[in-house]
């Protein structure tokens, strides 16, 4: 007799505002990596009106243009869901926008709108001095670590500030992330980064680790896909000619 | 009776100012030079010399473009989906409609929409006094501005490119400038209601004409563009044939009452009258772009039975729907550059094997992420081939779908030997490739 599969829930936060870079992507990657692993993975796609929900494992969040971050800071500071999700410990994911969400506070927009952000990392966002539009390249140390590259594409026009309390998540070799040589920051199991989208697709040991964080740091058997080696390779000899 | 062609199309546009012997000069040059450079790119064989032409005459003469478009009756289709078919539908309505005058119409029917495709096509036909130009987001405003057309058509905006246009409501506020700058000089504008960030930015016109084309995409747009507020929609009703229509919360933007609406492939005026456009290109959508090029070739007047006619005899605009040769396969081309024409190109594509071809050139978007965004799951069952330079990005993202694929980079090892019919759907750069290499 099969046992029943363990359910895990997964909640995609504001899709129609956060989800302009393909960040669907994320969720997408997250639960065939569970169910492939013979989990039962129920995704909830939260839209704006309405509450997150209180008992998901891992929260995904993505990235927008100016308004709709202003908007979806605004809506997820009154709902509270992820500032409790973080207090009992689950996975917290954001790329881009979100990232810049979960820290303290993000200036956007023509006329630099501070806007109060969950405070969930010690991070503060305000413009850059050039706008950061490329392939980006990091190296961060795995669940296990061991080093490992990151490989995304970021699009972002504010750099991040890190405080006393805040981890940067990798080491940059390519590209800006924070502008200071780091990209993203970790709190426990809340971790912002800049590379949008389908990060976790090119990033399968991310992936692995996000949904790890959020099974209380389960160990996972491991996935082997050749077509993902072959795409980190490609990404790694785009930004590193030569080498 | 539908209304036939009138004198409205007859009318001849008002003539250019004069210009000083110094400045036509300079112009005459400047054409010379660009028809040189065209000629020695068609020798070498790397292109039509349409954009380097116009490129080495705004360099001679940076007002070339607006010299150019002096003197001429003007409409410019933009949108980040079908212009260049939506300008061949329009175009051969107006040809149609001017019957044995068809010598005075220019187009820019290759597709080269920035400002020296536009001045290219312009120079090679000085004494043609009708214009409809394919023209790109980023150039509307400067058309306008340096234009004054007398048709503005608006088809749809959606995100592409991202890497280059980070904010899509900056483009509409470019428009809406630019029409509030015109005035009454200014366009009429024939626009898609079903799109917020359309709406608000031809709020500004003189004159709207609004086409409800029954589209199915929404997901570029969630917050009003005019106050910020989240938009409220009613969904379409499959029983009625009633569309859904949108509204903001927070202010008192709203679907406007469209002039022009199309249900169930037919094109429907407000009157109920109702006509069905026998196209010779596929898809839902391309009905949609068939009732925007209608309504601006009846502002042109044209007659509806002649811009039917017109719309007709389009079959493949700059390869679009191609069916060329490969070796011993035969394939149909299909563009798709964002979320929004994959969704529409992906149930055209109907044969066993479909190929599909990505590439993150500057013209594809340097950032494929959107390939997310694209339900590829519908694919399941069929035999996928990924091509391009960007072929292992398509192969995972088709893993997660659990879209059986092979993987083959090279393009003309991914079209070789497929017995049956194949459709291709392919981003820019590869889709100008496959053109060349089928002769299309």
């Amino acid at each position: 007799m099969p046992s029943t599969p363990e359910k895990v829930h997964v909640a995609l936060v504001y899709q129609s505002l956060l989800g302009i870079y393909g960040d669907r992507g994320n969720a997408t990657v997250v639960t065939k990596r569970l169910q492939w692993r013979g989990f039962e993975p129920v995704l909830t796609v939260v839209e704006p009106g309405d509450p997150l929900p209180q008992d998901a494992h891992i929260y995904l969040i993505g990235g927008g243009e100016d308004a709709a971050q202003i908007s979806a800071a605004r809506l997820l500071r009154a709902d509270g869901a992820l500032q409790r999700a973080a207090e009992r410990g689950a996975a917290v994911f954001g790329v881009c926008a979100g990232y810049q969400i979960l820290g303290r506070s993000f200036t956007v927009g023509e006329h630099d709108q501070v806007t109060e952000g969950l405070g969930l990392l010690d991070v503060t966002t305000t413009r850059g001095p050039q706008r950061a539009v490329g392939e980006l390249l990091g190296t961060w140390s795995g669940a296990d670590g061991e080093a490992r590259h990151i490989t995304g594409f970021e699009n972002h026009g504010g750099w991040t500030t890190r405080g006393p309390d805040a981890e940067p998540f990798c080491t940059v070799e390519v590209g800006i992330g924070n502008g200071d040589g780091t990209d993203g920051a970790v709190n426990g199991t809340v971790i912002g980064l800049y590379p949008h989208g389908p990060l976790l697709a090119r990033n399968p040991a991310l992936a692995d680790h996000v949904i790890s964080l959020g099974l209380g740091g389960r160990e996972l058997p491991p996935l082997d896909h050749p077509e993902i080696a072959e795409l980190r390779r490609q990404r790694l000899a785009a930004v590193r000619p030569g080498r | 009776m539908a209304p036939m062609t009138t004198q409205t199309l007859q009318r001849p546009a008002a003539p250019a100012a004069p210009r000083s012997p110094v400045r036509r000069l300079r112009s005459r040059l400047a054409r010379l030079a660009g028809g040189a450079a065209a000629a020695a790119s068609r020798l070498s064989g790397r292109g039509s010399g349409a954009s380097i032409r116009g490129q080495v005459m705004l360099r001679l003469d940076p007002d070339a473009l607006a010299t150019l478009l002096q003197g001429r009756r003007i409409v410019a289709v933009s949108g980040t989906n079908g212009k260049t078919t939506t300008t061949h539908l329009l175009a051969a309505a107006v040809r149609q409609g001017l019957g044995d005058q068809a010598h005075r119409l220019v187009t820019n029917a290759d597709g080269a929409n920035l400002h020296h495709g536009i001045a290219s096509a312009l120079s090679r036909s000085p004494r043609a006094d009708v214009a409809v130009l394919e023209t790109d987001e980023r150039v509307v405003a400067d058309v306008v501005r340096l234009g004054r057309p007398e048709v503005l058509v608006l088809l749809n905006f959606s995100r592409d490119q991202l890497d280059r246009h980070h904010e899509i409501k900056a483009l509409g506020r470019s428009w809406r400038n630019a029409l509030e700058a015109a005035g009454e000089d200014g366009p009429v504008v024939v626009a898609n209601a079903e799109e917020p960030l359309i709406v608000w930015a031809a709020q500004t016109a003189r004159r709207v004409v609004w086409v409800d084309t029954a589209s199915t995409w929404q997901q570029d747009a969630s917050l009003c563009p005019q106050c910020g507020a989240g938009l409220a929609r009613t969904q379409p009703d499959p029983e009625t044939g009633e569309g859904g229509d949108w509204s903001c919360t927070g202010c008192e933007l709203a679907e406007p009452r469209a002039d022009l609406r199309v249900r169930d492939g037919e094109i429907v005026d407000a009157d109920g009258r109702r006509w069905r456009p026998d196209l010779q290109v596929p898809g839902a959508f391309n009905v949609g772009n068939a009732a925007h090029a209608l309504a601006a070739a009846r502002l042109l007047g044209v007659g509806t039975e002649d811009a039917l006619a017109g719309m007709h005899t389009v079959t493949a605009p700059a390869g679009r729907f191609a069916t060329a040769r490969f070796g011993d396969t035969t394939a149909r081309l299909l563009l798709a550059k964002n979320p929004a024409g994959w969704a529409e190109a992906l149930p055209l594509a109907t044969t066993s094997t479909v190929v599909l071809a990505i590439d993150s050139a500057a013209a594809d978007g340097r950032d494929v992420s959107w390939l997310w965004d694209v339900e590829y799951e519908q694919l399941a069952g069929r035999n996928v081939v990924c091509t391009g330079p960007r072929a292992v990005d398509l192969a995972v993202r088709l893993r997660y779908a659990e879209v059986e694929h092979q993987v083959e980079p090279d393009l003309a090892r991914a079209l070789a030997g497929h017995p049956e019919p194949v459709d291709v759907i392919a981003t820019y750069t590869p889709f100008q490739r496959l053109r060349r290499m089928g002769g299309v």
